[in-house]
């Protein structure tokens, strides 16, 4: 369960404020992926980021007593000048796995990421492709009641799409999902619930077909 | 997932911190490791060839050798502990999106990591010492370990403090650069405020620096003494620079991790 009791974010911008949210109050009930839907610069990003306790409302408060994973997709959290398995471990150390865990992860890691010998090479040197390969591969073998996710079901080639996809559809049996995309197929497949941001609101929908829709709406009425 | 408390996840982000720093210190740069090691050793040898060539082989009442060794490891630390913290959050902004990793462990875990290499690098020096059979006896040595380590939280403030300011003042990096040199002469570090005029002294005992470095050297030799440190300054300035630190961070964390 996500609460949101009067929240409001604004960035500060030359023209004034720009509203993500204004005074929304709003409860997302439990195992339910949701798809979060809205125009570009509509702040899905932002409400993603807030969700996982690394952006704060500027009033208001989210409080949930579940556990919410880094969000993924986006490219930091890597250091360029240390190997993959280098990165992999201090990862695994920031959520206190001992180190026969560690090697456990390291080991499905390789397997899943494909990285081969670019494994044990620095992280700069990798292509973007292998990089958002090894974010997931990594973030798919914790334990978080939500996963969020930033559109990054789109990275890799055909074959490794569908491998992640599978991987996310096994994953999302024993937690929730929420998802940022433009991908309406991609929405519809994995998304039971949605939300649709939108001016400062935030408006939540209980089958994701009717967030679809909604946001549809919105794009038609701004031309 | 498992609920861990407060300390656990202190602890886990320490070591993982603490790790890759010394493996990114190690991966990057070998020549800025090497430089880490040599750098007090070199400093040490240049000044007492300063002192040879400008007073010639006086008779001492102290070995200078061991007291240039006593002030630059103490001075390096301070140096090191103050520039790595300068630098920490925007080094390592990229770890924010995991949110249990906070602005403040990334200072705390630097500083571990230079007392570490000050710990090395002492080390070496009392091996050297012993080897080479300096004056190794100490005339206090918990009154020097207490300098030490009250020089230790006075770094580790300051370095909050530069912290704080390089993230929203980034010209502030450009300042310390130039003061760190002003304080390598202004500290007490290859003289005594004794060898000092009345007015000299007076000036040099308004850096709070000098009385950490006297305080060292004053309680090591049995020819020096620790008559112009001034505790009570000493203890205002950290708990000033501390506080100071603290408050501002405790208001802007959260702006420094959504930066």
């Amino acid at each position: 369960m996500i609460e949101l009791t009067n929240v409001t974010k604004f960035f500060q911008t030359k023209h004034g404020k720009k509203y993500i949210l204004q005074d929304v109050s709003l409860t997302i009930p439990d195992h339910q992926n949701i798809g979060i839907l809205g125009r570009n610069g509509a702040g899905k990003s932002t409400i993603m980021r807030m969700l996982g306790q690394i952006e704060f409302p500027n009033s208001g408060k989210i409080t949930s007593p579940n556990t919410f994973s880094w969000p993924l997709g986006l490219a930091g959290g890597f250091v360029g000048n240390m190997t993959g398995r280098a990165n992999v471990k201090f990862v695994c150390r920031l959520y206190g796995k001992n180190e026969q865990e560690i090697q456990t992860i390291i080991k499905k890691i390789q397997d899943f990421s494909e990285l081969n010998e670019y494994f044990d090479m620095p992280i700069k040197t990798y292509s973007s492709g292998m990089k958002s390969r090894l974010s997931f591969g990594l973030s798919i073998m914790f334990d978080f009641d939500y996963m969020l996710i930033d559109e990054t079901l789109s990275v890799g080639d055909t074959r490794f799409k569908k491998k992640s996809k599978a991987a996310i559809m096994q994953k999302i049996e024993t937690c929730s999902v929420l998802l940022v995309s433009h991908d309406m197929g991609t929405l519809r497949e994995i998304c039971d619930a949605g939300i649709v941001v939108n001016e400062g609101k935030m408006y939540y929908y209980t089958d994701i077909h009717d967030a679809i829709n909604e946001y549809e709406n919105i794009n038609k009425k701004s031309g | 997932m498992l609920q861990r408390n407060y300390i656990q996840i202190f602890l886990s982000v320490q070591k993982a911190l603490f790790l890759r720093e010394l493996n990114m210190r190690f991966s990057m740069s070998r020549i800025g490791l090497f430089w880490t090691f040599v750098q007090p050793f070199l400093q040490v040898l240049i000044f007492v060839l300063i002192k040879v060539f400008l007073f010639g082989r006086t008779a001492e009442t102290f070995d200078f050798a061991v007291f240039l060794a006593l002030n630059f490891t103490a001075f390096n630390m301070f140096k090191s502990i103050s520039n790595m913290s300068m630098g920490a959050f925007n080094a390592n902004r990229g770890l924010f999106i995991y949110k249990q990793v906070k602005p403040i462990d990334t200072i705390i875990a630097r500083g571990i990591v230079e007392l570490f290499i000050t710990g090395i690098i002492i080390l070496t020096f009392i091996l050297i010492g012993f080897y080479f059979n300096y004056d190794m006896n100490v005339k206090d040595l918990e009154l020097v370990a207490l300098g030490y380590m009250s020089l230790m939280i006075f770094s580790f403030s300051f370095g909050l403090c530069l912290a704080i300011a390089n993230t929203f003042m980034p010209s502030v990096s450009k300042v310390v650069g130039f003061l760190m040199y002003f304080l390598m002469f202004a500290s007490a570090l290859f003289y005594t405020v004794d060898m000092l005029s009345p007015e000299l002294q007076s000036v040099v005992l308004m850096n709070p620096l000098t009385h950490f470095m006297e305080l060292i050297h004053g309680s090591y030799f049995y020819a020096l003494d620790i008559a112009h440190v001034n505790y009570h300054y000493m203890f205002i300035w950290t708990i000033s620079l501390l506080f100071v630190g603290l408050w501002l961070y405790e208001r802007l964390e959260r702006k420094i991790i959504s930066l």
